[in-house]
């Protein structure tokens, strides 16, 4: 009734064909590669976040309205994405969930940063789901960018306790990264944290990323290392040729990796992945049934590799979007960000928030290791990943980087 | 010495696999004058077939059949599309093999979804044939090697020394007279592309049980392939075998040399005014392995612009 008058109201007031008052829909862009080398990455991290949204919408949406998702192919380059985020911000979108390639999402924040500055009253939110790279909870990190994923020193160190404290990680470590922005922060850690857990680093190398066909001089290179274990922060064929390569050479190497449990990796790699570890910010084998059996009963398989960690930064959002209300009228996307810096969200493990110095999510990291007898096997083999430790995201976060000099909104 | 033995070893088996896909490549060009973009996703569409029919019957089935049926691809797309292009330059027919780089591989993603697919090699084949310096040296490499090493001699027989050779060979350099005397020119060229395309479905469906078997592998082979034939030569077989080994084996000793620009400084004495330098100057040679390649491409077209052993040098 009293929307019925407001109408009847303002139709009066304009005397003319004026828009039925309507509520102002959020709208949410998904700038992924959804085409190209990466699109295994974007669309898993595409599939997790609609998910969350639809669940979201299910449950009555947002401001008396279903909320608004669009997906934006950005073909995995930042030139693509550049233009992709003209694209939405003329659409009206109020956030951004992006996630595969670190480059992509420097480029994505410093748009979403640049575009604030210059519309101070219609500002964006971008929720990074994937992007790692130090640099962007550093100096690029700006009060709209909320960072859900981990970054290197992050993962690096649970995983080399957890490794240690198993009695795999052994005296001598090697380490081998992509070279770029991630294997370089990777490197770092690695070389870091020798002191800390007692090893030497006995060779660092790094290489291009994803060019390497056949990695059988590497293994040669690795081998007259003798090493214990290899650490490596390398992701998709660079993860799996070195590992295939390391296997046929029949050398009795641990891998300590970051991106195992991308899909096809077991699989590819078969009995040579068993007792390799993987540090990930999420374990099904941890969580509660229903979560995973409603998520793959909507998607067609069990959430795996990025979509644990969009599922749960996503989820993060959509809990803050709970604390606020706009009763229909214009969205405040500062207040969406300000809440979300308070909101405590259990994404299975525990809580998890939003550190406010950079807005790097404080999450819990699980250690897993490949092994046989598993709840949930992947890739249609019999090995899984089997959680050894949980080490708590206060234990294991970095400090906040100095170079981050947040403005917040006044 | 070690260092010296494995690094070879691994390069010669390596730059075999990059002979075995640019084979086709420098085939059909040589013979045809096409440059074919596409040349990479034949690769990859032999490892994608491979592995289907690895599933349905045997490895063995998948090694034989799956290049036959990309090379049925591979003459459709003679016969019904850069046949059609054709009258209109090289340019065209550039542009539509560079399009269907793009449609293969989403399709394959369309098909067989985003991730690495599981194409094995049989367990009988995977054994170590020997042990190197405590190292195991698995048989597939040595597999691809032979096999790689087959399809140049028989290739090269083909060509040089039998009456199917010398057609194809006739109708490439005066087209018009091998009309004149009866022989069917089209129909050559579409034998043509199909061998060629064959001959990259072979090496998918070989090389995929070895190197994961990914919706990307047409794009990580794809330039370097291109590389072998610039620098092989265009259109020249030996040229590109010549090529594929030099690859090969630069690229495998790049990477355990540690050499850098500040290493060449340190021999006159300057090492620690380089290494305070930092950037380009201190990154060693391991680290832009992949790039040996271009290098090689580079020096190849500033001092014989037509490759190694193209005719027009």
């Amino acid at each position: 009734m009293p929307r019925w008058i407001t109408t009847a109201a303002a139709i009066t007031a304009l005397g003319a064909i004026a828009p039925a008052v309507q509520a102002e829909p959020l709208k949410i862009a998904i700038i992924e590669s959804l085409s190209g080398p990466q699109t295994s990455t974007g669309r898993l991290i595409a599939t997790a976040a609609e998910y969350v949204i639809d669940q979201a919408n299910t449950n009555g949406g947002f401001n008396g309205e279903p909320i608004q998702v669009k997906e934006y192919d950005n073909a995995g380059d930042t030139s693509g994405a550049a233009t992709k985020f003209r694209e939405a911000a003329a659409d009206g979108a109020h956030v951004i969930i992006q996630g595969a390639s670190s480059a992509i999402g420097g480029q994505v924040t410093e748009d979403v940063r640049k575009h604030n500055i210059r519309n101070p009253d219609n500002p964006i939110i971008y929720i990074n789901v994937g992007a790692e790279a130090m640099e962007l909870r550093g100096k690029k990190c700006h009060f709209h960018a909320f960072h859900f994923t981990t970054t290197a020193p992050y993962r690096t160190v649970p995983l080399m306790q957890v490794m240690s404290e198993q009695g795999d990680l052994g005296k001598r470590v090697y380490s081998i990264n992509q070279n770029y922005s991630w294997g370089r922060d990777m490197e770092t850690a690695i070389v870091d944290n020798a002191d800390r857990f007692d090893y030497q680093v006995v060779d660092k190398v790094l290489h291009e990323v994803n060019r390497i066909q056949d990695f059988s001089p590497f293994v040669a290179r690795i081998k007259s290392e003798n090493p214990d274990s290899v650490i490596t922060g390398n992701w998709s064929n660079d993860l799996l040729l070195l590992m295939k390569a390391v296997g046929d050479a029949n050398l009795d190497i641990t891998f300590g990796t970051i991106f195992m449990d991308q899909p096809g990796n077991v699989a590819n790699a078969g009995d040579v992945a068993e007792g390799h570890y993987v540090a990930h910010s999420s374990n099904i084998e941890l969580l509660d049934e229903a979560g995973p059996e409603a998520y793959k009963k909507a998607t067609g398989h069990y959430p795996v590799f990025i979509e644990p960690t969009t599922l749960n930064g996503v989820g993060l959002f959509a809990e803050a979007l709970k604390q606020v209300n706009f009763d229909g009228g214009d969205i405040n996307v500062n207040e969406i960000a300000l809440a979300m810096e308070n909101t405590t969200f259990d994404n299975g493990l525990g809580g998890m928030h939003v550190r406010k110095a950079d807005h790097q999510a404080v999450i819990p990291i699980v250690v897993s290791q490949v092994a046989s007898g598993v709840k949930y096997p992947v890739d249609g083999t019999e090995l899984g990943f089997k959680p050894i430790k949980t080490v708590a995201g206060e234990d294991a976060i970095y400090p906040a980087q100095d170079s981050c000099r947040m403005r917040r909104p006044k | 010495m070690e260092f010296l033995i494995v690094s070879t070893l691994n390069g010669v088996i390596y730059g075999m696999l990059l002979f075995m896909v640019s084979a086709g490549l420098t085939l059909i060009f040589g013979m045809m004058g096409v440059l074919n973009f596409a040349h990479a996703s034949f690769y990859m569409l032999g490892a994608y077939f491979a592995y289907t029919l690895s599933g349905l019957f045997n490895f063995w089935v998948g090694l034989i059949v799956a290049p036959l049926l990309v090379a049925i691809i591979g003459m459709f797309i003679e016969r019904y599309m850069l046949r059609r292009v054709h009258a209109h330059g090289h340019a065209h027919e550039l542009l539509l093999t560079f399009g269907l780089v793009f449609i293969f591989e989403e399709l394959i993603k369309l098909f067989y979804g985003d991730f690495p697919v599981n194409y094995q090699r049989p367990d009988y084949l995977n054994f170590a044939i020997f042990n190197l310096f405590g190292t195991d040296y698995p048989f597939y490499r040595v597999f691809i090697g032979l096999v790689a090493l087959l399809m140049f001699i028989v290739l090269f027989v083909l060509l040089t020394r039998t009456r199917v050779g010398m057609v194809v060979r006739a109708a490439e350099r005066l087209p018009d007279t091998a009309r004149a005397l009866g022989h069917n020119v089209p129909m050559v060229f579409l034998g043509v592309f199909g061998a060629g395309a064959a001959l990259a479905g072979l090496s998918g469906a070989v090389a995929g049980a070895f190197f994961p078997t990914n919706p990307n592998m047409a794009l990580e082979l794809g330039v370097i392939v291109f590389v072998v034939v610039v620098v092989g030569g265009l259109g020249s077989l030996a040229g590109s075998l010549i090529a594929s080994l030099l690859i090969g084996v630069f690229s495998s000793f790049a990477v355990g040399l540690d050499w850098s620009l500040a290493s060449l400084f340190g021999l006159i004495g300057l090492g620690d005014w380089a290494n305070s330098l930092g950037g380009l100057v201190t990154m060693p040679l391991s680290s832009i392995s992949a790039t040996v390649p271009f290098l090689l491409m580079l020096i190849v077209l500033l001092v014989r612009p037509a490759g190694l052993m193209g005719s027009k040098n």
